[in-house]
């Protein structure tokens, strides 16, 4: 186990380095030169800036969505609830379209759309919650009122940047998910905000993990599935609305990442929790560095500069894959 | 799953609950009748220029002589057909996807099939590849029928109504994907028309988009005649039907494939309208739950004219000169519609069953609906 933590790890740190340095703009002799103290105003600037920032972006937000995948499947008991598929992530892309139409927050000012991403997530989730919390809490029902949620939710998304079409065009590649162009007040507000969610996660592994085994054992365990069950839905919604605000919806993250995790670590979630953060972080950061390099790649093929691959167009093709594999590997179950 | 459907049926009286129901039915016709009326008149009068509905007739006859002529007979009639025939495909569709999967949420927007049918038709759009507009049916044809089929397949045929859905909405949140990194790539004045377009929109269409779609209403209408009566054995559940000759998977696969047939060339030339194959079954079943699928089948496709027809009103008029696309004003009513009537639905299904059990089993007297055969396999 900590042979694959210290594997996993390892990864991570690869991934961060090739995401340093595979950027437009810099040669990794530069990049070495920078991180020696040399390297002229612009470069620097480029790296501590521009490239550092965007690195942890990247890692924290990959991880923060990966455990709250995880913790929405095991509250959920369900292997394709994501937080795409309940209402989290399309509540908070409205709230954020919603907030910048509104003139209300502004792409250079990233606290407004991080807190309006926020709010528009706990509101979609509260709508599933409106709709799915007569029922009792059954896994099926919710998830399916999770699908109606997000249609509802995306419908909304479009009327709003059809009212205001001015932002097509920045939204766009924010619908998508891409970790370009963050800064260090991204960071500075993506960071606490998961620290104290994660470590919110972390206290719910043991509970979590008996939700997983059905709600018959954790009653018997003596575990007040409801109450338990709630909890890890906020965390989740709180998690997901974070990552959102900073990198956009980013696809299928939260599906990809808590599977790879239980296959790595087991269903134990007191240690495949931190595992999922730590394969959602390297899924995140390696999609990155693989769309800038196939960025630049295709810019030089192609010869025009201003082509970008967007992360999340990545992640969906992974998770599109995955997904296929997962529901053909759990074949006699019934979600 | 099962108390989505079933949790208000035993709690009302069920004799209560049966006479609103019956009374509903006969409104039926008359209701669809005076919506169809109203939103048609609307769509041709309302408008710049404004032309009074006891003066449209006179306006139609002088053709393309005024002004007012040639806009009601170029622009708002063909505009009215497209909406009336797109909502009538749509809403057949529905009905059929629903039936053929015993699963009342399997809309073609949650199986992907909306969704492959609008990357078909845009990415050659972004890519700047100049193709004849006969071959845009096609291609939608192919995005839909891989989204389909690749939900199909993966959720294994129908398996459990929830796998299925959610199947579908991982793959059809893919297709999006795939979508919005198209959009990235086009510029911004093309990404305008995409956007305007994958929202489903029938402003600017002539009669040449009206008259693509005959072609396939031809091959569908039949197919439809044809189907409907395995549909009402399907409901019966897998092993009834095999029992009685149908083939489940197969027929489940014809199915996709009329449902794929009619919302291509839908998909091709007004965009994917989305949630009016989820309404239209729903309202037809609401008014008429003792009916079997071929009248929903009917009804479900006049439903969907109607659902169509009346969205376009507000989506033309709403924001007057910007025009809002009909696809999210039909989400937006739709959904909620939609989610509020499969709850009555379960009501009315106690009633079915009740009144069957009186009356002993008449010609409908198929008593398993959509929403118990999903309680009933949820149970399993």
């Amino acid at each position: 186990m900590s042979r694959r933590f210290a594997a996993l790890a390892a990864l991570a740190v690869v991934c961060a380095g090739v995401e340093l340095v595979a950027g437009r703009g810099m040669s990794p002799a530069v990049v070495w030169d920078v991180l020696g103290g040399g390297g002229d105003a612009t470069e620097r600037h480029i790296f501590l800036q521009l490239r550092l920032p965007r690195l942890l972006v990247a890692l924290g937000a990959g991880a923060c969505l990966a455990v709250a995948g995880l913790v929405l499947q095991s509250a959920l008991r369900n292997p394709l609830a994501g937080p795409e598929v309940t209402g989290v992530t399309p509540g908070a892309v409205l709230g954020a379209v919603t907030a910048t139409a509104l003139g209300l927050a502004g792409w250079d000012s990233p606290l407004a759309v991080v807190l309006a991403a926020c709010a528009g997530g706990c509101a979609g989730a509260a709508l599933l919650w409106l709709l799915a919390g007569r029922g009792g809490g059954d896994a099926a029902q919710t998830a399916v009122h999770g699908v109606l949620v997000s249609a509802v939710l995306g419908g909304l998304t479009a009327m709003v940047l059809l009212v205001e079409p001015g932002e097509l065009g920045s939204v766009v590649q924010w619908l998508v998910g891409t970790t370009e162009g963050r800064v260090w007040q991204h960071w500075h507000l993506l960071w606490p905000w998961a620290l104290a969610w994660g470590a919110a996660a972390w206290l719910l592994a043991g509970p979590l993990t008996l939700l997983r085994c059905g709600d018959d054992i954790a009653l018997a365990a003596g575990l007040s599935a409801r109450r338990a069950r709630t909890l890890a839905l906020l965390c989740a919604v709180a998690l997901t609305a974070g990552a959102v605000a900073a990198v956009g919806a980013l696809g299928f993250v939260g599906l990809l990442a808590p599977h790879l995790a239980v296959a790595l670590f087991g269903a134990d979630l007191r240690a495949s929790l931190p595992g999922a953060a730590l394969v959602g972080a390297v899924v995140v950061c390696g999609a990155d560095a693989a769309a800038q390099l196939s960025s630049r790649l295709l810019a030089e093929v192609l010869g025009s500069g201003r082509l970008t691959l967007p992360v999340g167009a990545l992640t969906a093709c992974l998770g599109a894959a995955l997904l296929l594999v997962v529901v053909r590997r759990t074949p006699s179950r019934t979600f | 799953m099962k108390a989505l459907f079933s949790a208000p049926a035993a709690a009302d009286g069920t004799v209560g609950a049966r006479r609103p129901a019956r009374r509903a039915g006969g409104w039926q016709p008359l209701l669809v009748v005076a919506l169809l009326t109203v939103s048609s008149v609307c769509a041709l009068s309302l408008g710049t220029p404004y032309v009074p509905p006891h003066r449209l007739a006179g306006t139609v006859l002088d053709g393309d002589t005024t002004l007012a002529g040639i806009v009601v007979t170029e622009l708002r009639v063909p505009r009215l057909v497209l909406a009336l025939v797109a909502g009538a495909c749509l809403g057949a569709a529905g009905l059929v996807l629903q039936e053929a999967l015993r699963n009342p949420l399997a809309v073609p927007e949650m199986l992907g099939v909306s969704s492959g049918a609008a990357l078909g038709v845009a990415a050659p759009l972004v890519l700047t590849l100049s193709l004849p507009a006969a071959v845009q049916p096609f291609l939608a044809i192919g995005g839909a029928a891989l989204g389909g089929g690749l939900t199909l397949l993966a959720a294994g045929l129908g398996r459990s109504p929830s796998a299925v859905l959610l199947t579908g909405a991982a793959v059809a949140a893919a297709l999006q994907a795939a979508l919005l990194v198209l959009m990235v790539m086009a510029d911004q004045l093309d990404l305008q028309l995409i956007y305007r377009y994958l929202l489903g929109s029938l402003s600017a269409r002539t009669w040449d988009d009206v008259a693509g779609l005959w072609p396939w209403l031809l091959v569908a209408a039949p197919a439809l005649v044809l189907c409907a009566p395995v549909l009402s054995v399907m409901r019966l559940g897998d092993e009834d039907a095999e029992a009685l000759g149908v083939r489940a998977q197969r027929a489940r696969l014809a199915a996709l494939a009329i449902a794929v047939v009619l919302i291509a060339p839908v998909t091709a030339v007004c965009g994917p309208v989305a949630w009016v194959g989820f309404l239209a079954p729903h309202l037809a079943r609401w008014f008429n739950p003792a009916a079997g699928a071929v009248r929903w089948l009917s009804w479900s496709a006049a439903w969907g004219a109607v659902v169509v027809t009346v969205a376009d009103v507000p989506a033309r008029l709403a924001l007057a000169p910007v025009e809002t696309p009909v696809g999210a004003w039909t989400a937006l009513l739709g959904v909620p519609a939609g989610v509020a009537l499969m709850r009555a639905g379960g009501r009315g299904r106690g009633l079915g069953r009740v009144r069957r059990g009186t009356a002993g089993s008449g010609p409908g007297g198929v008593s398993l609906r959509p929403g118990e055969a999903t309680g009933t396999e949820d149970a399993r």
